[in-house]
């Protein structure tokens, strides 16, 4: 798991509304460091599971740091909180997959036996849908990248 | 997935080092609320919920560093950190057991192939048995917090003076 970025510039002393407009922006930019795999068409192509696992954990942290902020924020933020919350479903449901394909993969090497029937089975389906929720998550982002979602959330964030 | 709890006492204008203590000593407490079921390991959900909980907490830590003394901030850290991986060990089998269980009972209910059905229910047993070697460090940690009183020295470094 990738670690997390370090955060700088908060104050302890100082208010908790002021220090959610330090702290949130840089877990808003941790998320988007992983953005360049969807903005580059090779690695887009690649489906790279493990970047899509630091995205993920990435959203997560966000996730939970928006919601120990929120009582700084009107009802508006919760919506922000709710998109994000569906990019970690989505992200979680791809990883759930992956860790599928891995287990079932292992698990047929690991034994080399006739009895593999429904395992071939499980493989091929779980593959497909993996790579239909890969597809329902590049179009989600490109949606919320079309209608402003980063610099909307930002400018919650900084009110 | 859990919900986030409601922490009493964060306000706007209180100052961050105090909301951080309650947030901390409040996922710490929801946390170890989850225990005694993961220990017992008959629902599911008490793994579920100690590790997102315990999840929740890592990321406030990671957030608030900066308001604690760093040497035993970082000894609690350490802690919680071998808490989450240990629990995310036996959860991701937990996991993978449920979602074959319900791929073996949608052939059962189709009365399709029953030759698959077999196996995936050996499949299934597989992942039993790893599961109950995944909890065994997960008890054993469990032991160790207990024997080691770690949840009253945590509760006393991070509790607030409010």
């Amino acid at each position: 798991m990738t670690k997390p970025q370090k955060i700088v510039g908060i104050n302890p002393k100082q208010s908790f509304h002021d220090n959610a407009r330090i702290l949130l922006p840089q877990k808003v930019a941790e998320v988007y460091s992983w953005e360049h795999f969807i903005r580059d068409p090779e690695k887009r192509e690649a489906n790279n599971s493990e970047i899509l696992h630091n995205m993920r954990i990435s959203v997560k942290r966000l996730r939970y740091t928006m919601e120990f902020f929120s009582v700084n924020y009107d009802i508006h933020f919760t919506e922000y909180i709710d998109t994000i919350i569906e990019l970690q479903d989505i992200l979680g449901d791809i990883h759930d997959n992956d860790v599928v394909l891995e287990t079932l993969t292992a698990y047929k090497n690991s034994y080399q036996s006739t009895d593999m029937l429904g395992i071939d089975t499980l493989i091929t389906r779980t593959r497909e849908t993996r790579n239909a929720e890969y597809e329902s998550f590049l179009k989600r982002w490109e949606h919320l990248t079309t209608t402003g979602f980063k610099q909307k959330l930002l400018d919650i964030i900084a009110s | 997935m859990a919900t986030a709890i409601e922490i009493k006492g964060v306000t706007s204008d209180k100052t961050l080092e105090v909301c951080a203590r309650l947030i901390i000593v409040g996922y710490f407490r929801e946390m170890m609320a989850h225990k005694a079921g993961a220990s017992e390991g008959v629902d599911i959900k008490f793994v579920h919920n100690m590790r997102v909980a315990a999840r929740r907490l890592r990321a406030a830590m990671d957030n608030f560093v900066d308001c604690f003394e760093a040497k035993p901030f970082k000894r609690y850290y350490k802690q919680v950190r071998t808490i989450t991986r240990t629990m995310g060990a036996v959860r991701d089998l937990d996991v993978l057991i449920a979602r074959f269980e319900r791929e073996r009972n949608a052939l059962s209910a189709a009365r399709e192939n029953t030759e698959e059905q077999s196996g995936i229910q050996r499949l299934i047993q597989h992942l039993q048995y790893e599961r109950e070697n995944a909890r065994k460090p997960m008890l054993t940690l469990f032991a160790e917090l207990d024997n080691s009183d770690f949840e009253t020295q945590f509760l006393t470094f991070f509790k607030t003076s409010e």
